[in-house]
């Protein structure tokens, strides 16, 4: 299993993330959920998401999060 | 079993408390939540209007967290210089400060409990730092002010509770700001800290409602103490100065020492000889806890999940109601999976943490601290000395009158109001139908024109019990409902319910009611009352009681205040 998938469920338990293209679009998560998923981003792997990375684009599905993450030295 | 009551929270604040809500909800353990965050800014449009659509749900609780610089505009203004006088300024910050209460005053009677935590400067406001305490001035002194200026104008409103958000902050060791959620989202705190907040806030409410445990049980060798006295010998354990070691267990002994003394119960659960840790605890120089500060103990060479068991028969308490600590992991687990209901806190891996560790647990909160619980430790040991001259006399009928049992009925007064809804809320076993309400909830109830309730006080000759008993009544007609009934298991066996009874349903007859019901619910735990009100049945239809089965035992003298 993709291993964000725990961190998201803890976020919004019971909705399933793993076939999503779009969290946001498909109501999955909020606005409000996207700060949320930061800061366990940031303190699950050490990173800083500076505010103007803080767009739903970032974090829209489990591969645009992976991308997110490669881009600051993060491989899962 | 009865459902899971959810309790609905209302949160109002001047910045975005939604993910607050969302971990409320989220947060494991008692009472179940349903909470809302109103939309951030409406502080004064909610709480002074009870129309506003954020009071639809009927909230059980509401929390009002506010900034300072962001709900005292004269605050902001001291930050940023933007004033012709300092001391205008000041002037009028303690004017909004006294708005801000009477807004929370008139909003406190719609629910049963609020929550405000305390106002605190953002820790990037650093301000200048010579200046900030100077009186007329500084914004940490005006700070100051107004939460003291708020904790005096709440000070007679029972169900409005500060919450120390400076604790939470200084506990966090985090940082409990987050500039990038604020402007991205109007959160002004961290991801940590609302999760700080929402644990805390969840503990005040599961206090609130009196299910927190009362009992803790503890190990001795390297929980009380440094070291295995059977094998390293009285003489050499760890306990006390000058040794650093020493130094730390008796501080967490003194930590427990502090929370017996408000009420808490101690007891031991100790592999080891019996005699020879009885007599460390009798008489170790450095030893701070003694044999009279529990209230029971199993030293032995059994398992410590029997062990507990056999405690919490003894003490008379639910297993939920037990906390236990001890060094041995592999100990802690036996327990955990023996006894799920007993709360088996990891502990720290250093002694060093262990004070630190048991100061800073949030399970044992308590909206309020009455004299029961002061003399609690002192009580149960008078209960020792009555079983003791139960063994050596002769019937049960010559005991109770050797005890001299003496029951004091009151109505309920403001007095007693919150001892009274300490035993209604935590009361699982004598309890005849589990109602929980808060303080302001059941005294309104009890005001109601067909209610009465009644307080009973016991005694006897070898000590004073406290407020021990509790009655209620709803009369229609001629028939009368006891809605309440309860008593601490503490005076369980000695009859005295049925003096509570006697007493209850002559307080009946006298309002005029011929038929007297009383329905046990059938609750978990509850085996005694329901058991005790099954025998006093006359049997036909909606079973009132049997009146021939009704008397205050003639062993027990009952005195009525007015």
């Amino acid at each position: 299993m993709n291993e964000l998938i725990p961190i998201l469920t803890e976020l919004r338990p019971g909705k399933d993330f793993s076939a999503a293209e779009n969290f946001f679009d498909e109501g999955i998560l909020d606005s409000l959920d996207l700060t949320t998923l930061v800061s366990a981003l940031e303190s699950r792997y050490g990173v800083f998401v500076d505010v103007d990375e803080m767009v739903p684009e970032n974090f829209r599905s489990l591969a645009a999060i992976e991308r997110f993450l490669a881009g600051k030295g993060v491989k899962i | 079993m009865k459902e899971p009551v959810i309790r609905r929270v209302l949160l109002v604040g001047d910045t975005t408390l939604d993910p607050l809500a969302r971990m409320l909800e989220r947060s494991p353990g008692m009472p179940s939540v349903k909470a809302s965050a109103a939309p951030y800014g409406q502080i004064y449009q909610i709480l002074l209007s009870s129309a506003h659509p954020a009071w639809d749900e009927k909230p059980d609780f509401l929390v009002v967290w506010t900034a300072p610089h962001l709900t005292l505009p004269s605050v902001d203004k001291l930050l940023r210089f933007n004033f012709t006088s300092a001391d205008g300024e000041y002037e009028s910050a303690l004017a909004e400060v006294d708005q801000f209460a009477d807004a929370v005053l008139q909003a406190a009677p719609r629910v049963g409990l609020v929550c405000v935590p305390t106002w605190i400067l953002p820790a990037y406001e650093r301000w200048i730092q010579t200046l900030g305490w100077r009186q007329g001035l500084g914004p940490a002194h005006l700070v100051a002010k107004a939460n003291l200026r708020l904790a005096e104008r709440f000070a007679s409103q029972q169900n409005i509770v500060l919450l120390d958000s400076q604790f939470w902050q200084a506990s966090l060791g985090r940082p409990a700001y987050d500039p990038r959620m604020y402007a991205v989202a109007k959160i002004l705190y961290s991801s940590a800290y609302l999760e700080k907040a929402a644990t805390e806030i969840k503990s005040i409410l599961r206090g609130s409602l009196g299910q927190t445990p009362k009992v803790i049980v503890c190990d001795l060798d390297n929980t009380l103490w440094g070291g295995v006295v059977g094998d390293d010998g009285p003489e050499n354990l760890k306990l006390g100065a000058p040794d650093p070691v020493g130094e730390c267990y008796q501080a967490f002994q003194s930590a427990l020492k502090g929370l017996r003394s408000r009420g808490i119960l101690l007891a031991i659960a100790s592999k080891n000889d019996e005699k020879l840790a009885l007599s460390v605890i009798d008489d170790h120089p450095a030893m701070i806890l003694r044999k009279d500060d529990f209230v029971g103990w199993r030293i032995n060479w059994n398992d410590k999940a029997a062990n507990i068991a056999q405690l919490a028969e003894e003490i008379k308490l639910g297993l939920d109601s037990f906390v236990f600590l001890d060094d041995s992991p592999q100990e802690r687990d036996r327990v955990r999976q023996a006894l799920p209901e007993v709360y088996v806190p990891d502990m720290p891996p250093s002694p060093s943490e262990y004070g630190p560790f048991l100061t800073s647990l949030n399970c044992f909160e308590t909206p309020t601290l009455e004299k029961e619980d002061f003399e609690r430790t002192h009580m149960y040991h008078a209960d020792r000395g009555r079983n003791e001259i139960r063994n050596v006399s002769g019937g049960l009928d010559e005991w109770l009158r050797s005890l001299e049992i003496q029951v004091r009925a009151a109505p309920l007064r403001r007095e007693t109001l919150s001892r009274a809804a300490q035993l209604l809320n935590k009361t699982n076993q004598f309890n005849l139908s589990l109602r929980r309400l808060d303080e302001k909830s059941f005294w309104d109830w009890s005001q109601g024109p067909s209610h009465s309730a009644y307080t009973f006080h016991v005694s006897d000759r070898f000590g004073d019990f406290g407020l021990v008993g509790l009655a209620s009544l709803s009369v229609s007609g001629t028939e009368a409902q006891i809605v309440d009934f309860v008593m601490s298991c503490r005076v369980m066996g000695k009859q005295i319910e049925e003096a509570l009874l006697g007493y209850t349903v002559a307080r009946a007859q006298s309002a005029g009611a011929a038929r007297v019901i009383a329905e046990p619910v059938d609750g978990p735990r509850n085996g005694p009352a329901k058991q005790f009100f099954g025998n006093k049945l006359s049997g036909d239809g909606l079973a009132p009681l049997d009146p021939a089965k009704v008397a205050v035992p003639s062993q027990i003298s009952l005195q009525e205040e007015a």
